[in-house]
């Protein structure tokens, strides 16, 4: 068979792209070994929370990980941050391990940490308060979460929003394809770009309402659910600013800057140092 | 197979203000075996808006059911649903509530609609058998199987398909116990009037209180939460006086 100058041609930038593909993985595979190894047994109190890289505007571009960092500050357990895409045996993270059990899901994580700790966040809390912690919880991770990932991965650009970068753009765009068919299947997929705004504002409105002046949702002292809505509501203050989000939280509900301000100098003081590193 | 009926979209009169409320067909024990339908004819009941019930299986404009049709326009999910009827019919049932009740009623709402909808959505569909689900009718074998794939994607990809059943039981009794705990003995979740979200709450633990009463939440609610059961008899008997003359025609068929 006899070569065409095409074919050639062809066949140059074929084994070119190889070569390129096997330095990136031989590169990529350095990294992953110079990166901080996981404990497997470890019989030190200190919690490993697993979690992707940090950004550079926000300490983590996703709401699960800053709730289950803050609460740990919060609650003062000793804790170790893990920076790799390793996902838990429910295909998610961040997720924890401690004295060598794998917790993943940052709110079964919370629960096991109350316990091995003896922790309480929400002691002070009377009855109603704590049914009210849960249901603030939960329309912020099962409801607002969904509105926001529609709007960072479907009608938005991914790319904007402080991923780290060596999370690649095309696995950025893959993650957001999954989101897309997972709103789908949740439901909020199906509304219009409109319709989930309103959904967006209506939940804030809530939220807004129902902090009012005080400093946290509950008063003077800060629960689980004021984690929650700190790790999401961040990503509209301080990560996606340019979004209408973030106009309206300035124009209608600025309480809601207010208290993510309140919980970032009460338990992140080395915000800045963090994101500089 | 009566349950087959045809997807076809209904013909409605447009010239009446009557509300057409689209819906699956009626339970044997409950008028709707989905929480949503009957979460939205509670209420037009409770807002007296002329309405009418159309047994179809026609999905709305977004692939779900129900919807409704009011003078030539589609409007789909339920709370969409509510938000164009009050406007339509100056009907605000939730205005007793202050300020703050209506934020913490929305969280309610949402805790039970996008939380533990799907606690329930795994019950039904997945740890246990979808005939159990209280059809009118035995539903084919295949179509529950395929319903029941599809349910169990959604579900993984929403999040609670992850967890186990033990996991997805505790997070539902977590759920009815902030529920119980904020109703205490209130007639209502906010007093004596009740709002839209008593009509989601309904909606939802009908499904277990007067529907699948095999089920462990079910036997939960009755050792540990009946003041959850004393709420949905108080709902039902206040504005479904009709519950038994609703179902006579599906015990009827069955």
């Amino acid at each position: 068979m006899r070569l065409t100058f095409g074919d050639t041609r062809l066949l140059a930038l074929a084994a070119g792209a190889i070569a390129v593909g096997v330095v990136l993985f031989l590169n990529a595979s350095r990294k992953q070994r110079k990166r901080k190894k996981l404990p497997y047994k470890d019989e030190s109190d200190t919690v490993y929370v697993v979690q992707i890289p940090r950004g550079k505007k926000v300490p983590s571009p996703s709401p699960f990980p800053i709730k289950l960092e803050t609460y740990l500050r919060i609650a003062k357990i000793p804790y170790e941050n893990v920076f790799a895409r390793k996902f838990s045996s429910k295909g998610k993270i961040p997720w924890i391990r401690h004295r060598g059990k794998d917790v993943p899901d940052s709110q079964f994580a919370i629960e096991y940490l109350n316990e091995q700790f003896n922790v309480d966040l929400e002691a002070h809390l009377t009855k109603e308060e704590r049914a009210m912690s849960r249901a603030f919880l939960k329309m912020v991770e099962e409801n607002l979460y969904w509105a926001l990932a529609c709007y960072r991965f479907i009608h938005d650009d991914v790319r904007k929003a402080d991923y780290p970068s060596v999370i690649p753009t095309w696995a950025l765009l893959l993650f957001g394809r999954r989101i897309k068919k997972y709103a789908w299947g949740q439901g909020m997929g199906r509304h219009s770009v409109e319709e989930i705004f309103h959904i967006t504002k209506l939940d804030f409105e809530a939220i807004s309402d129902y902090l009012g002046d005080k400093k946290f949702l509950f008063g003077d002292k800060p629960c689980v659910a004021d984690c929650a809505v700190f790790g999401m509501l961040v990503q509209v203050v301080f990560n996606q600013t340019y979004s209408p989000h973030n106009a309206l939280i300035k124009n209608e509900f600025p309480n809601l800057e207010r208290f993510c301000w309140t919980m970032r100098n009460a338990f992140w003081p080395d915000w800045d140092q963090i994101l500089a590193a | 197979m009566g349950i087959l009926l045809s997807s076809k979209k209904p013909t409605f009169d447009d010239t009446s203000n009557t509300v057409f409320l689209v819906q699956i067909p009626r339970g044997r024990k409950v008028p709707s075996v989905s929480p949503f339908p009957l979460k939205l004819e509670t209420y037009l009941r409770m807002a007296k808006i002329p309405h009418e019930s159309v047994i179809s299986n026609a999905l709305s404009p977004k692939g779900k059911t129900p919807w409704i049709h009011h003078r030539g326009r589609d409007i789909a999910d339920s709370q969409f649903c509510i938000e164009y009827l009050n406007k339509e019919f100056g009907v605000n049932i939730d205005e007793h509530l202050t300020t703050e009740q209506q934020a913490i009623s929305r969280a309610i709402l949402k805790m039970v609609e996008e939380n533990f909808y799907w606690v329930l959505v795994c019950y039904r569909w997945v740890y246990s058998d979808p005939q159990n689900a209280g059809f009118a009718q035995k539903l084919p074998s295949w179509l529950l199987y395929l319903i029941s794939k599809r349910v169990k994607g959604y579900a993984n990809g929403q999040g609670m398909g992850r967890h186990t059943p033990d996991e997805v039981f505790h997070i539902g009794k977590l759920d009815l116990q902030a529920l119980s705990d904020y109703l205490g003995d209130k007639k209502f979740f906010f007093g004596d009037k009740p709002c839209v979200t008593d009509c989601s709450v309904f909606g939802m633990l009908a499904q277990l209180v007067l529907n699948q009463t095999e089920a462990p939440l079910y036997a939960l609610i009755q050792s540990e939460f009946p003041n959850l059961e004393r709420f949905c008899l108080t709902m039902r008997d206040t504005y479904w006086p009709d519950w038994n003359d609703v179902l006579k025609p599906v015990a009827a068929a069955t």
